[in-house]
């Protein structure tokens, strides 16, 4: 039922820009400098430095040296900290994903700005547009709060608008500075589980409308969907000092649940089965959610490989991960034409989306 | 039930609701995981909790005979009565 991808209608993915910030801290690095705080509330500090370890990161990159985290107190300070630093990320990872696919910032048509880890008006795109010189015309769309799943499904929204435009070109930035949100003060276990979980990072997938003559992935359809009644599972509560994370262990269970009915409804609907999929591109959501994903879906361990190993190097991205995962398989010379791929994330909500590319 | 594993239960109660938002009863008879609906996020809140009030260390080991809140009442109590008082 899908016609050869020349004559295809469908969008496509040009290039994934990845960039990290500049100051690595290792896991014991970083456990090293949480021990003191702990040691206020808690006495088995064992036990704490334990959940750091079972999360299988081995470090982050942070966006200010490890020492400067300290006299950000506020909401404010946090927040001032955060715009500093997403606009030269932004900056960053914009060239170069622009680069990647041949283009100039005059190119682009739409940007769609995603992030769940800070607030500026001008939202971070326009304040790019005075320093990448965009057109004037730029359309833009700032999408705070869908979380971790606004990679993937700012892909789709940028995708939805490619259909109508079909010649335009669109970017998708996902500046995601989880160690700016950091409560250091909230010393409850899922505040514990979170500061050992999330990294800093950013990610600019560039997309072009099907009439692009050129080279990448199509996105050939997508699905969101919602789970009702699930709103404690994920999000924030927001506080006087920023972000406060609302974190349960239910999310290995969601997926457990919901996702293989999921996937199968939304493939049987393009035509397809689960073993028609060659390439498996999933949010790093976690070590209990990749095992869900692989046990759920009947996927064999390196399946998911590129999720854990980006787990593994630069922690949960939050909305930029499954953006990081989507640029490492582009790049592998893994996929061949014709090969189908699914990107899939999770987030707030509680929700997943799924799209579905064909290379 | 001895006056210490009552205060352990005690505890127990007061972690559930307040920070775990549980909104029924807990008795020393309920299950942890069948009846309170407890998840691995729950229990180590649980066990963090419990160590923090009674300054003693619950293991992974300590786990495997431990199936209600009597049981882990039982467990606090050892372990308090093990651990020398300086190192509380």
């Amino acid at each position: 039922m899908h016609s050869a991808s020349s004559l295809d209608p469908s969008p496509l993915v040009r290039a994934v820009g990845r960039a990290l910030p500049p100051h690595y801290a290792s896991q014991e690095q970083l456990i090293g400098a949480f021990r003191e705080l702990w040691s206020k509330k808690h006495f088995n500090l064992e036990r704490l430095e334990d959940l750091h370890r079972a999360v299988n990161v081995s470090g982050r990159f942070l966006s200010l040296p490890i020492d400067e985290y300290h006299p950000l107190v506020s909401f404010q300070q946090r927040n001032d900290a955060w715009i500093h630093a997403a606009v030269e990320l932004g900056e960053k990872v914009v060239r170069q994903a622009l680069d990647k696919a041949g283009l100039t910032p005059r190119d682009v048509d739409h940007v769609f700005f995603v992030t769940v880890t800070g607030l500026a008006v001008p939202s971070i795109e326009a304040r790019l547009a005075n320093r990448l010189r965009f057109r004037e015309d730029l359309r833009r769309t700032p999408l705070f709060g869908l979380g971790c799943v606004a990679g993937a499904a700012g892909v789709a929204r940028a995708v939805d608008y490619l259909r109508a435009w079909p010649r335009h070109t669109a970017l998708v930035l996902s500046v995601e500075l989880c160690s700016l949100t950091l409560q250091r003060e909230d010393l409850s276990i899922p505040n514990i589980i979170a500061s050992g979980l999330f990294g800093d990072g950013a990610a600019c997938v560039v997309l072009q409308g099907a009439e692009a003559k050129a080279q990448g992935p199509r996105v050939v359809a997508s699905r969101a969907v919602f789970y009702p009644d699930t709103e404690r599972i994920m999000g924030w509560d927001i506080v006087d000092t920023g972000f406060k994370v609302v974190l349960s262990a239910k999310v290995p269970q969601l997926v457990r649940e919901n996702v293989r009915a999921n996937v199968d409804t939304f493939l049987a609907e393009q035509g397809l089965k689960r073993t028609d999929i060659r390439h498996w591109v999933a949010h790093t959501g976690g070590p209990k959610v990749l095992e869900a994903f692989a046990e759920s879906l009947e996927l064999p361990r390196e399946a998911l490989a590129r999720s854990w190993a980006s787990l593994r190097e630069v922690g949960n991205l939050s909305s930029a991960s499954v953006l990081f995962v989507l640029g490492e398989t582009m790049e592998s010379q893994e996929p061949r034409p014709g090969d189908w791929g699914i990107m899939m994330a999770m987030g707030p909500g509680f929700c997943a989306e799924l799209v579905l590319l064909r290379w | 039930m001895a006056e210490l594993e009552r205060d352990v239960v005690a505890e127990v109660r007061r972690i559930l609701g307040e920070e775990l938002d549980w909104k029924g009863a807990v008795e020393p008879s309920h299950d942890l995981l069948k009846d309170l609906q407890l998840d691995s996020l729950g229990l180590t809140v649980l066990a963090v909790g419990l160590e923090n009030r009674f300054r003693v260390k619950l293991s992974e080991e300590d786990a495997a005979g431990v199936t209600t809140v009597a049981d882990l009442a039982r467990l606090v109590s050892r372990r308090v009565a093990e651990t020398p008082e300086e190192r509380r």
